[in-house]
């Protein structure tokens, strides 16, 4: 019937260090699955929420969030502070029924690239088996729909 | 001899007009909410409600509805209109309050410009209205020289049996005529005596207001900084008003591809006259307040020749501060003169 | 004498010994069972206050009015526990002075009202009496049902409840932690939050106004009590304030000098979800 499924995964990453091990991995030539979209941020601490809801919104089927190992933040502090927001947002997202798989966090640092293309790996697997994330994009069709009444 | 409705003769009345492609509205609760809603059988409707939470608008005029989906090209601009279908309602169980609301906003949408999501859902809608039996105590429909029984925006007129059996039934529009000749069957003729309309004490002298307000000196008043102090700006009021019609025109989407929506706004909000440049001609809540009261009570009628308000006093009933246009309405008549 | 009375005697003296420039009371509503917020510049204006049971409003909110306390001057204001609390968390987010609010403090225990001692934020230690506090019981049995859910279940409560949602922004407006000058969803550039209130939209700003209140409620239950359409907000309150003290051992508004749970941290803060 209908093609089948590629999971869309969107990662946010900081500059410094799991932006580095994704390349890494690359450089290395490490093979991990291609469903994977990254964007980079100077650091974990400037990841806001907004932007995990948003790519869920906008049809990501799992979000990863990634930084540095504690203690090794480049502006000392920042992943600490994420990880506590996270914490938070996770639950809120939990209770307000979002599947805690479909958000992943991780510490990957520059030298990890063989953590980052097994974990992407991993995820990509754990996605395809979940399917779509279509909680939100139903929601998201009902908008582009004109009104019934 | 008048000709009556029977209650229980109500499920049959639902069928026969949904036989003839109407679909069939009333005030339901849903999800702790009391709202008009699609009903299948009777026993979905709420009857014991003096009036739901939310105003039969929403059903008018929602609070978001798309109006165009665009879509940006390198070489052209595609978009589309999206209209409502054409999709015939019956509103059964209207407060006098409600039917009134849409009356008074019928010029506002038609003036210079004919709103088509306007006026092709009433062109489909019949409003069969319920006299009240009950009121509480922010009922102000008299007040505002309307009542419990007015046939204002009504196509069709239910008064209450005294036994609540049922209905008096009388069309008042020639769609309420069309309507009744659905279910010609489903009414008999009868004398039964009617219920009596509550009665709702006056709470303020319109004429006084009115003429306070039309006063140039009493714009810059005292009075509306003191009225407007524990205002918190929240939009309640006026969303949750029947005749409330103010909106916002928002793209959603994207640099290549949106849509184009219009959204309930508020004078309530800051926000509401906001300019780019960052001034606010209206930056302080009693200003705000004040074009609430001046746009219902004086502009409106102005332009319309009808105040903007039909007395449902949902405004008071859902403050979460306790404010409203009845104390407002009640301190201006009484001020000094 | 009982409160009332003692009360508006109080709020008389502060306002003509000059010591305060306003009190923030409560006066008589438009029905017999309705409080409303009043205002009294005056000894005079003072005698209309009115104190009993039926005053559940949390009049902290006026506090942080834009304006409001710029002139250095100081304002009284009639507060329960909650209000309180309030009070510390604004403190220690560096919203309020603390010698610039005049607490004339009062309990309500079912019909019961009680004053409470000290005038002074620095005189109530709410600490034990917050921590030890358990929400009513119809909040915990709601949230538990929630909890049992499946979250295809949970997603479907949450979407009938928010699709109600109009965008009217009571719940932010009554709240004494709402005090943005600058909503994030009155931001356009770039427009995180949409302004329409369809389901999705309702969705985001739920989760944001309850992200942002996370560690920071004082569960004095203003906006469950505002919104217009019954969302039960005071779920996603309770909890927030539940995962902040599971995780951090961290309760808001205990004093005005602790720091906001979500702009500090511990190194070994838990992060068994993080791979
Ligand atoms: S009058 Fe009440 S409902 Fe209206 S904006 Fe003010 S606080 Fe909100
Ligand atoms: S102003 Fe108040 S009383 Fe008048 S129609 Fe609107 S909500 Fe009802
Ligand atoms: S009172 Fe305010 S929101 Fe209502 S119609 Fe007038 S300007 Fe618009
Ligand atoms: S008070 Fe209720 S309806 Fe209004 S914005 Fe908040 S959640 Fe939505």
């Amino acid at each position: 019937m209908s093609e089948p499924f590629e999971p869309k995964i969107v990662a946010f990453v900081c500059t410094y260090c799991t932006y580095a091990g994704a390349d890494l991995a690359g450089t290395s030539r490490l093979k991990y699955a291609p469903n994977v979209r990254i964007v980079r941020l100077p650091c974990t601490g400037r990841i806001s929420p907004m932007f995990i809801l948003k790519a869920l919104q906008k049809g990501a089927d799992t979000v990863l969030v990634s930084g540095c190992h504690p203690g090794d933040c480049h502006f000392t502090a920042g992943n600490y502070h994420a990880r506590r927001r996270w914490t938070v947002f996770r639950a809120l997202l939990a209770f307000t029924g979002i599947p805690e798989e479909r958000i992943r966090f991780s510490w990957v640092s520059a030298a990890e690239g063989a953590k980052f293309a097994e974990m992407i790996n991993e995820i990509t697997e754990q996605t395809r088996k979940l399917g779509p994330f279509t909680q939100y994009q139903e929601l998201q069709k009902v908008i582009e729909t004109q009104s019934t009444y | 001899m008048t000709r009556i409705l029977l209650r229980n003769k109500l499920d049959d009345c639902i069928a026969a007009w949904q036989k003839a492609g109407f679909s069939v509205f009333a005030p339901v609760r849903q999800h702790e909410m009391s709202s008009f809603g699609e009903v299948q059988k009777a026993s979905d409707m709420a009857f014991d409600l003096v009036l739901p939470e939310r105003t039969i608008k929403d059903h008018f005029f929602p609070q978001t509805e798309p109006l165009i989906k665009y879509k940006i090209g390198k070489q052209q601009i595609d978009s589309e209109t999206m209209t409502p279908p054409d999709r015939k309602r019956v509103f059964f169980g209207v407060r006098p309050c409600d039917a009134s609301g849409l009356a008074i906003d019928d010029p506002l949408f038609g003036w210079d410009y004919k709103d088509d999501y306007w006026f092709r859902r009433r062109d489909n809608s019949v409003i069969v209205t319920i006299v009240c039996t009950e009121a509480d105590d922010f009922c102000m429909c008299t007040s505002v020289k309307l009542s419990p029984e007015s046939d204002k925006g009504a196509d069709v007129m239910l008064r209450p049996l005294a036994n609540g059996a049922g209905w008096q039934v009388e069309a008042v529009s020639e769609r309420g005529t069309a309507l009744l000749e659905t279910i010609p069957s489903l009414l008999q003729e009868n004398s039964e005596p009617t219920a009596p309309v509550p009665q709702v004490a006056e709470k303020f002298d319109l004429e006084k207001v009115m003429e306070w307000l039309a006063s140039k000196e009493n714009f810059e008043s005292q009075f509306w900084k003191d009225i407007s102090l524990r205002c918190v700006g929240c939009g309640s009021c006026t969303f949750l008003c029947p005749t409330c019609h103010c909106f916002d025109i928002q793209d959603e989407g994207d640099t290549y591809a949106g849509i184009r929506r219009k959204n309930w706004d508020s004078c309530s909000f800051s926000l509401f006259t906001m300019h780019t440049s960052g001034h606010n001609p209206r930056n302080t809540q009693s200003t705000r307040w004040r074009q609430r009261i001046m746009h219902k009570f004086n502009y409106y009628r102005g332009k319309f020749g009808v105040n903007s308000c039909s007395g449902c006093g949902r405004c008071t009933r859902q403050c979460p501060v306790d404010m409203g246009i009845t104390e407002t309405l009640q301190a201006i008549s009484n001020l000094p003169r | 004498m009982g409160i009332q009375e003692q009360y508006r005697s109080e709020a008389a003296a502060l306002l003509s010994s000059g010591e305060v420039k306003l009190v923030i009371g409560f006066g008589e509503g438009s029905t017999a069972d309705r409080r409303r917020p009043l205002f009294a510049r005056t000894p005079e204006e003072a005698q209309k206050f009115v104190l009993d049971a039926a005053c559940i409003a949390n009049l902290s909110t006026y506090l942080v009015t834009e304006g409001l306390l710029s002139d250095g001057k100081k304002v009284a204001v009639f507060l329960k526990p909650d209000g309180i609390r309030s009070v510390n968390i604004l403190i220690s987010e560096a919203q309020l002075k603390p010698d610039q609010v005049v607490i004339l403090g009062y309990a309500i225990d079912k019909a019961e009202i009680t004053a409470l001692e000290g005038r002074n934020i620095s005189d109530f230690s709410l600490g034990e009496e917050i921590r030890s506090h358990t929400p009513p019981p119809h909040i915990l049995q709601e949230a538990e049902r929630i909890e049992e859910m499946n979250p295809a279940e949970r997603f479907e409560f949450w979407k009938a409840h928010f699709s109600k949602c109009i965008k009217c922004y009571a719940c932010r407006q009554v709240c004494p932690m709402c005090y943005c000058r600058r909503c994030i969803v009155d931001v356009n550039q770039p427009q995180w939050v949409s302004t329409s209130s369809h389901t999705l939209g309702n969705f985001e700003w739920n989760i944001v106004r309850a992200f942002h209140l996370a560690g920071r409620c004082a569960a004095c239950g203003a906006c469950d009590r505002a919104c217009p359409v019954n969302i039960p907000l005071r779920l996603v309150n309770y909890r927030m304030g539940k995962e902040v003290i599971d995780a951090f051992d961290y309760c808001a508004g205990e004093n005005s000098s602790q720091k906001p749970v979500l702009a500090s941290f511990k190194q070994d803060d838990p992060e068994t979800f993080i791979l």
